[in-house]
């Protein structure tokens, strides 16, 4: 048997990707309701954020821009959640249902192979909203564009990203225990709205959950400091590249802890 | 031939919370250590060589999906050493998995939305196989079975004895050295059942694979296996060939006709006609159980036709269930 590498689970998620893509487009209503769909959530998300400014014109020392800045940056950290890992959604009921047995066979890492199923293409819709609100925002505040500054930029959106990604992998395991762990799933869902807003206007207590317990804070506040207050960053931001691989590699673990004791229905 | 499957006194059992009834009794379940052990499989031990197709047999419950469960590598024994292949297939579940190949009847492995070739494709990389492996086994199927209309189509749009197909094929694809069937022709038409077991007959005697079979339908057995196990309540009951076990049970059939006119008034004349079977009769149908070493299931319809005015016939094989509870109150040596 020949190792399995990178390189080898790139190539067959790439072909899994193509081929889903393929059949997905062949769905051409679908496809294209759901992408108004998503067209329209991000503006009603955008409304409601705008018409809070023209009432706040900053909010605890962010400005309006910073703000956008802000919301730009967790637009663009929540697309690799939704568009590679949205089948986390689905595995209660695979769960629940008996089905997630049949991940259990293939040669290949399990985590991977269930994720690999569901590529969900919504998602860019919501980056190419997010990036082009990050790019007005970063104009409008007068950021430089200097290659340091990008490679910042996308080290900490991974940063971000790997964070949620996390979040969701642990509430979406908890299904290997608990008969109806949507409700966690939808919890976590729901805290990551508070993810564009600066931590600092919450009170101690919600500070210390929403960095430590459900670090949500890490999504886009403490990666965007280092961009936007160059002067002020907190040991936190440093960190938040170490945290977010940590909180991965955790999630991870327990989701396979979780698979790995599962033993189906009867049948 | 090498044993390709050793267990040796394997047992699983599992904890089961005990339940109360009542919502008063759920809401002390939260908070309740009442545990019982339940003892799914029990001190099981077989030897499978390479090559042989073995029918597991058992009812619902007895404990053969957890022995698959156990063989696949999904379960860990809570007891006994299984090897398949040389492997211990729980510790190293990957390694296993290239060396078998699973179908479970009612629930298809393949992409869902895919055409059947683009899976096929994607299994090839996963399973790493080569060119001239994957060309030579895609010639085979070809030869078997006629797989042009499956490849081009979704699997989610073929009928359920197409995707049946599909996944023993799939299954097959990687060359392994063993297959688990799990009920593959549950649901099936007669004719697709038929099919499905020419398909896994010629696929065992190119490939040599050993099969598993586990089944309800004593026509898969008949028309695959030489050697038959069953268990029941998770203890081994038979292990041995199947002529061995037809020679205790396989003459019985039961025949069963409907007649016009008075039911119970028939099944007591031909009740007097044939004392040496047993003749029972619901609202409908008139049962007979005939021993056929005493006489031919045919021999008795044409004597009953003389007599009776026969407007519809059955003829049951006598089930799994049947064999498993004859076994149970008899025993078998």
């Amino acid at each position: 048997m020949k190792s399995k590498g990178f390189r080898f689970y790139f190539r067959i998620y790439c072909k899994i990707l193509a081929q889903d893509l393929k059949s997905k487009m062949s769905y051409r209503a679908d496809f294209i309701i759901s992408t108004i769909g998503m067209i329209f959530t991000n503006i009603a998300g955008f409304v409601s954020f705008w018409i809070l400014f023209r009432n706040f014109p900053s909010i605890n020392g962010w400005t309006y821009y910073e703000m956008l800045f802000l919301y730009g940056f967790s637009l663009i950290s929540l697309t690799p959640v939704q568009c590679f890992f949205d089948n986390n959604w689905s595995l209660r009921i695979y769960v629940y249902s008996g089905d997630f047995i049949k991940y259990c066979f293939r040669p290949i890492n399990l985590f991977f192979y269930y994720q690999s199923e569901v590529f969900d293409i919504k998602g860019l819709g919501q980056l190419a909203f997010g990036i082009g609100t990050l790019i007005y925002a970063w104009v409008k505040i007068g950021l430089a564009f200097t290659p340091l500054m990008i490679l910042k930029m996308i080290v900490f959106l991974l940063t971000a990203s790997l964070i949620m990604i996390s979040m969701q992998n642990a509430a979406a395991a908890t299904c290997f225990w608990i008969q109806n762990s949507f409700y966690v799933l939808d919890l976590v869902f729901r805290f990551k709205d508070y993810a564009k807003y600066p931590i600092t206007i919450f009170n101690r207590l919600f500070r210390f959950v929403f960095t430590f317990v459900m670090p949500i804070a890490f999504i886009a506040y403490y990666p965007s400091l280092v961009i936007l207050r160059p002067d002020e960053i907190p040991i936190l931001s440093w960190i938040s590249p170490l945290v977010g691989c940590l909180f991965f590699f955790l999630s991870y673990k327990f989701w396979m802890y979780g698979a790995m004791k599962y033993s189906g229905t009867g049948s | 031939m090498s044993q390709i499957i050793q267990i040796k006194n394997i047992t699983k059992e599992f904890k089961v919370l005990n339940r109360r009834e009542g919502l008063k009794g759920s809401l002390k379940d939260l908070f309740s250590r009442d545990y019982k052990i339940v003892r799914a499989v029990d001190n099981i031990s077989m030897n499978v060589e390479q090559g042989e197709i073995v029918g597991y047999l058992g009812s619902n419950g007895a404990g053969k999906s957890t022995t698959i469960k156990m063989m696949t590598g999904v379960l860990e024994p809570t007891s006994g050493e299984i090897l398949i292949d040389g492997n211990i297939p729980y510790k190293n579940r990957a390694k296993n998995a290239q060396e078998i190949g699973v179908v479970f009847g009612q629930r298809s492995q393949l992409w869902w939305a895919l055409p059947l070739i683009e899976s096929f494709k994607i299994l090839k990389d996963i399973y790493q196989i080569s060119d001239s492996d994957y060309d030579s086994i895609m010639s085979l199927y070809q030869s078997l079975v006629d797989i042009e209309p499956l490849l081009h189509k979704p699997v989610r749009q073929m009928s359920l004895g197409q995707r049946t197909l599909s996944d023993i094929l799939a299954a097959f694809l990687h060359n392994p050295k063993i297959v688990f069937l799990d009920e593959p022709t549950i649901g099936l038409d007669v004719s697709m059942k038929s099919k499905i077991r020419t398909l896994i007959h010629a696929l065992n005697k190119e490939k040599n694979t050993t099969v598993i079979l586990t089944t309800h339908d004593m026509g898969d057995v008949d028309a695959l296996c030489r050697r038959i196990v069953i268990i029941d309540k998770g203890k081994m009951l038979y292990d041995n060939d199947i002529a061995h076990l037809k020679g205790f049970f396989g003459s019985y059939r039961t025949l069963k006709i409907r007649t016009d006119g008075d039911i119970s008034e028939h099944s007591e004349q031909i009740r007097k006609k044939f004392p040496e079977f047993k003749v029972s009769a619901d609202e409908e149908w008139i049962s007979v159980l005939v021993d056929e070493e005493k006489e031919k299931v045919i021999d008795v319809l044409s004597t009953l036709q003389k007599t009776h005015k026969i407007r519809d016939m059955q003829l049951e094989e006598i089930s799994t269930e049947d064999v498993v509870k004859k076994i149970y109150e008899e025993g078998v040596s």
